[in-house]
Order: C-alpha cells, then structure tokens, then sequence
C-alpha cells in the first residue's frame, strides 16, 4: 500500500484526492495546508487519517511514500526538496516550478536521492491524449512532426479565481514571473514540448493585454500570447493562448509530412486528418463524410468510456497518478520524461523573458523622456 | 415606513450613535441596504469593509447613498489578517455579511466563508470592545430529511450535520461558518447572532430561485409544485438584520428571515412568466425528481463522481420537499415587520428582471 500526502488544500488538492481515492493500493495518509482549516475541511470530505499545517511535522509522522505538490507555484521548488529530503517521492502540480533552473535542480535532486518526480500535466493522460500518442508513435503522420499547432484558452470572467485575480493587486498570480500566464499556459506548451526530441529550440513571443481588460483599468495582466516555437532540425509550433477569442479552445494539431491529427481536449475528440487528397469533386465531398464518420466514432469511444466508469473529468489525473505510482513501485520510468519537464520549463522561461523586455520597450515607447534619459 | 423607522429608533440599542458598526460585504445585493438603514438611524460611524476588487462605482453607489460623511471605507480582504485587525479597530457591532457566494468548488466557498469569518472573530478579539456579531447563514444549513418535526420550519430544526453529502459548495461552507461562529462564541464569549434568510430576491438578483425549479438541461425543470417558497425581499431582509445587530437581549440567538405572503412555487413561476417573460416549462412531480435525485446520487457514488453529486436525496429535502415557515420569532424578538409587501417586493423584483432581460 503507498502511502500518499498532499500539500495545498485548495481547489486542485479536491481532484487529487477524488482521483487518488479511485486507485488501487494507495491511501491518503495525511493532507497539510498552512491555513489548518483549509487542511481540516479537505480532511472531512476525502478519507483522510491526518491534517496538518506543517509539512515538517507530516513528514516526520505520517512519513508518507509520495507527496502531492497543490500549492501556488511559488512554492513549489522550496517543499518538493523538502519532501525529497525526507525520502518521498514527489508529484508537483502545473507549472512544475518558476524557472528552467528550478526544475533542472529540483530533477537532480531526486536522482541524487534515488526517487521519482513528476508534474501534473495531467492533460497528457486523458484517454484521447493517449489514443493520439499511440496513433503518433504507430507512424500515422508519415515521419517525425513538422509542424505543430496548440491552443490553449482561459475565459476571464468577473467572478470566482478571475475575477479576484483581476480585483486584488495584491494577489498572488501577480507575483509569478508570468503573472497569469504562468499559472496557466504550461498544459498547452507541454504538448508541443513532448513532440520536440531536443532542447535546442527558439522562442518568438507576442503578448499584450486585451481591449477587454485594458477596458478594465488592467495594467499588468498579459491575456493574449502568440508564440512561434522552432527546433533546429526539428518540428516547430505555434502557440495561441487567448482570454478574448472564442470558442475557447484547447485544442492541438500536429502534423507529419504524410497525415495529420486533431486533438480537441474540451470535447476529447481526436479526428485524423488525411495527407492525400481525393481527384476533383471527391475532395468536396468524401472528406465530409469521413470526418462525419470520425466524430461519430468519437461519440461511440466516448460514451462507451462513460458507461465504463472511466470517464472523469479528471481521468487524465488519474492516468498519470497511476502511472506515477506504478514508476515508483516497479521502479520503472516516469511516465513525464524529465527532459520535457525541463523544456517546458525552458520555453516558458524565453516567453516570460521576451514579455518583460517587450514590457520595457513599451514603457520606454510611451516615456521617450525617460528613454532619452537611458 | 417612516413610521416604522420612528418605532425602531426609539428602541434601545446594544449600541450608541457614535460607536462603530463594520458592516462587510457591504457592495454585495443586501449589504448596502443594511449600511443605509444603519445611516437612517443615525448611527454616525459605520464602516465598511470593501473588496480592492468592488468597483468603483459600487462604492460609489454606496457612498452616495448612505452619505459621504457616514461611513468609512476600508479597502481590504478578509483572507488578510492585517486588513481584518484595521477593519474591526473600534467595532462595537459587527454584520458579517460577506460570504463566498456563487463559488462552485468546496474549497473556495470554505475560503471566502469559513477562514474570512474566523480572521475576523480572531481580529475582534484583539481590540476586545465587540458587543455583537451579526452572522448572515442561511436556510441551508438545516437539515430538512423528513425526520425533523412537523413540516412547519422554525429555528428550533436540527442543523445539517454532514452539509458535504449536499453536494453544494455554499451549503457546506455556511454549515461549517455557522459552527465556527458558535465555536467562538462559546470559546471567547463574543455575543453572537445568526441570522438565516430564505430566498432573497429583489433588483440586484434577478435569478430565479433553484426552489422552484432548474434549467440546466435545455428545459426549465419545475421542482417546486405547490412549495411555499421562502421569499424574503432584500429591504425586508436588511431590516431583519439591522435590528438583529442592534436590538438589546438577543445574544445566541438565531432568526429566520421570511417574509410573510409567501407564495407558491407555482404561483411565483406563473407570476414570473406574466411579468417577466414567456418560457416553457415542465412540471416534474415530486416522487419522480426524488427518485431522480435518488439515483442520481446512487449513480455518482457508483461512478466514483463521474457525474458529481450535484442532486441528491439531501438537496431534495432542502428545497423541494413540501415545507412551511415561520416568522413568529422574528417578529416577536426583534419587532420586525415587513416594510415591503410581497406584491410590491414581486413588482419590483420582476421590473428588475424585465430591465435585466432588455440589457441582455
């Protein structure tokens, strides 16, 4: 039986313990939140044997196997080395830590202490996710990717996490080096991520803030990124990430030189596009009802999943937990390889980076005084 | 009115004009009521505490309405125990309206309910001159399953005691919040009064209450039937909690805000179509959205939450099963009276509504 914990008692810590409650041969030993009330309520609900507000403490007595990192990301890096220190293994939630640095360290560290790490790019792991990569690895697209495309949107609204982020100057989103993306984008570059076979590529940022919430008096929040992603030798990829447009995607495209493939993660479909074309007037209508065709059997996986019991949604959490597990007991690989970890790390890095220096050139635009000064 | 105000400001206060009441959540749909009643009788210092996130002209509203020269304004959040400590300095009275409402996930709720309720007792205790905290629940914290007695509902009905099988974040976070305030109170002595509405409704909210029925599947759902719904206007309700804050001797104590005409979940959704606009609707007798609460839960437990459970048998006897309610308590403890009817709280709430629709 392995024994887990989970730091951080908010919002995500509930899907982890629901999803950890579905696996077999774990339990959740004890839970921790620096607000014991916020430990005590998580405690109430999920079959918890203890709460804690100090990490310190729930390592030395519940001593669990593996640790659940739930917390804002600022924190990351500090309490997964003190959980590695005391011998667990450590799955830390979305973005894995603040910078490159953090995460290549944070890696090494766990290899020097013989454990396992991961991080909660659980979007990775939901069954169409899985279903593309196995058709990807089955060499459908023809040849290694060439070309990517990944979506990844937030609808920014007045009310719960938006809009106490838009309210509050104070709130701790801002503080993150790429305040609001930074706390968001990370799902949607790891899937560009797990297709670069190299860290060797370059970053082209383009973010501003939105009419919408520069309506709003908002100075500091970029909603709109546009990224343009290369490998040297490689694939490249684009990255849109918007508050404004719609529908709101989160949807990722990739194609070989031969076929294509269609991710859409909100409807978890995935549609296979065809390399060849069909002669004349056929291409007008065969694809159509091909692609009529391949929604129905998406229809078809997808209920047949749900009436399955496998259809959370969460499922994906459960996929990579499990995985995670299963890497720690059979001392197996980890289901995230490290290298990706680091890449996403490294590209959200060069955007956060191009942002700021985008954001200087802005303020030295608007205040030529102050750039004559310079 | 104005006769009613003269009746109530000859009462005796547990307050004097010049102390301090803080009044939070004081931009949200019933605090700025409250804020301009306390301002009507003459108390010269209330303050209120603002999100940074309230507009500007939410606050402005408030000012304009209440009187530049009564009320102070105190930005700050609850979750911080620095603006907690400035916001209750002084405070003979405190309304503790603020609450995490339309919080869809448990943890949140508890956040804004639970841990902001208790920053602010733990800030009161500091400056030790509190005579009264007013703690605004709600009717969901009673556990309404069928073995509570009779069917007419007063505050003499059990609290739920496991408000997670609810299914609802705001429920849970309100149970948890109501058994925090006691917890204080018993422990540190702080004279406390709860103060549990109905359904408050009124310009400012304009929904429909989920006691008559829901909408979320394509058709609108009527659950209620021949259900009293629980109506409380937003005046009526303000009323009920200004004079909870400040009438002498009824500390521990807890009141139920409804008004009196209350109509039926029947007559309200006629009503509203009448008045507000044409939508078909499909009535759904009790045993079968019991039933269909029933499996519903049985289903999600089954599933491991697949489906959440987001209806089951401890929701339906909260809102859909046949009850009545009292005000007598409220009316025989604290002297209050209706100072809105429920036709002209229902003629405002459906303009309300109409002006909504035609902005939409």
């Amino acid at each position: 039986m392995l024994k887990a914990a989970i730091v951080g008692c908010g919002k995500i810590a509930d899907s982890h313990a629901a999803q950890m409650g579905r696996i077999r041969n774990c339990e959740i030993v004890a839970v921790c939140d620096r607000e014991p009330l916020m430990a005590r309520q998580l405690k109430e609900r999920f079959p918890v044997k203890a709460a804690y507000s100090n990490l310190a403490e729930l390592l030395r007595e519940a001593r669990p196997d593996v640790v659940h990192i739930t917390t804002p990301p600022e924190s990351h890096f500090q309490l997964a080395g003190m959980c590695l220190d005391a011998g667990c293994h450590v799955y830390v939630e979305k973005p894995f830590t603040l910078t490159e640095q953090e995460a290549r360290k944070l890696i090494a560290h766990a290899h020097e202490r013989g454990l396992k790490i991961t991080a909660g790019h659980d979007d990775q792991f939901t069954h169409v996710a899985r279903r593309m990569r196995a058709l990807v690895n089955s060499g459908f697209l023809g040849s290694s990717p060439v070309h990517m495309e990944s979506y990844y949107c937030y609808e920014l609204a007045d009310t719960g996490y938006a809009g106490a982020l838009l309210g509050d100057k104070r709130h701790w989103v801002r503080k993150l080096p790429g305040k609001l993306l930074h706390n968001v984008i990370s799902h949607g570059i790891a899937r560009v991520a797990e297709y670069f076979s190299t860290d060797d590529v370059e970053v082209l940022a383009y973010g501003f803030i939105s009419p919408y919430l520069r309506s709003r008096g908002e100075t500091e929040i970029i909603d709109e990124l546009r990224v343009i992603i290369t490998e040297t030798g490689g694939p490249t990829a684009y990255f849109t990430f918007s508050s404004q447009m719609r529908p709101s995607l989160h949807l990722f495209r990739i194609y070989g030189n031969k076929n294509g493939l269609i991710l859409d993660h909100d409807q978890e479909t995935l549609i296979k596009l065809r390399g060849a074309r069909y002669k004349s007037y056929a291409e007008k209508f065969v694809p159509p009802v091909n692609f009529a065709r391949q929604y129905l059997g998406n229809l078809r996986t997808n209920l047949r999943c749900f009436l399955a019991r496998d259809f959370h949604m969460k499922s994906g959490m459960k996929c990579l937990i499990e995985a995670f597990y299963q890497s720690i007991v059979n001392d197996g690989p980890v289901p995230i390889p490290y290298r990706e970890i680091v890449l996403t790390a490294k590209i959200m890095d060069a955007i956060f980076l191009q942002l700021d220096q985008g954001r200087s050139v802005e303020a030295r635009v608007a205040s030529p005084q102050a750039a004559s000064k310079d | 009115m104005t006769e009613h105000m003269s009746q109530t400001e000859q009462q005796a206060s547990v307050i004097s004009r010049d102390d301090v009441a803080l009044v939070t959540g004081a931009t949200g749909f019933i605090g700025p009521r409250v804020v301009q009643n306390l301002v009507n009788r003459g108390f010269r210092r209330v303050r209120v505490l603002v999100r940074p996130s309230a507009s500007s002209s939410e606050t402005k509203v408030l000012l304009q309405q209440a009187g530049q020269n009564d009320l102070q304004v105190i930005y700050g959040n609850l979750l911080s125990m620095d603006d907690c400590i400035a916001a209750t300095e002084d405070a003979r009275v405190i309304i503790h309206l603020a609450a995490g409402r339309g919080e869809k996930s448990i943890p949140d709720a508890y956040l804004n309910s639970v841990v902001t309720t208790r920053n602010l007792l733990e800030a009161s205790l500091l400056h030790r001159c509190l005579l009264r905290f007013v703690n605004l629940s709600s009717f969901s914290v009673y556990a309404n399953d069928g073995r509570t007695p009779g069917k007419r509902l007063d505050e003499t009905w059990p609290v739920e005691q496991h408000p997670e099988r609810r299914g609802d974040a705001y429920s849970f976070a309100k149970a948890r919040q109501e058994e925090l305030v006691v917890e204080y109170s018993k422990k540190y002595g702080i004279p406390c009064v709860m103060i549990r509405p109905g359904w408050v409704y009124g310009p400012g909210n304009t929904a429909i209450t989920g006691r008559v029925g829901i909408g979320s599947f394509g058709v609108f759902l009527h659950l209620g039937g021949s259900n009293r719904i629980p109506l409380s206007y937003v005046d009526n309700c303000a009323e009920a909690i200004t004079l909870a804050a400040l009438v002498p001797g009824v500390d521990g104590e807890v009141f139920n805000i409804v008004d009196d005409d209350l109509l039926s979940s029947r007559q309200l959704l006629r009503l509203y179509k009448r008045h507000v606009r044409r939508f078909s609707s499909l009535y759904v007798p009790k045993f079968l959205s019991y039933s269909l609460c029933y499996f519903w839960e049985r289903y999600s437990a089954w599933s491991e939450g697949q489906l959440p459970p987001a209806f089951n048998r401890c929701r339906w006897n909260s809102f859909w099963r046949k009850t009545y309610y009292s005000n007598d308590k409220l009316k025989k403890a604290l002297g209050w009276m209706p100072i809105i009817s429920t036709q002209e709280g229902l003629r405002r709430y459906f303009e309300a509504c109409r002006r909504k629709d035609a902005h939409a």
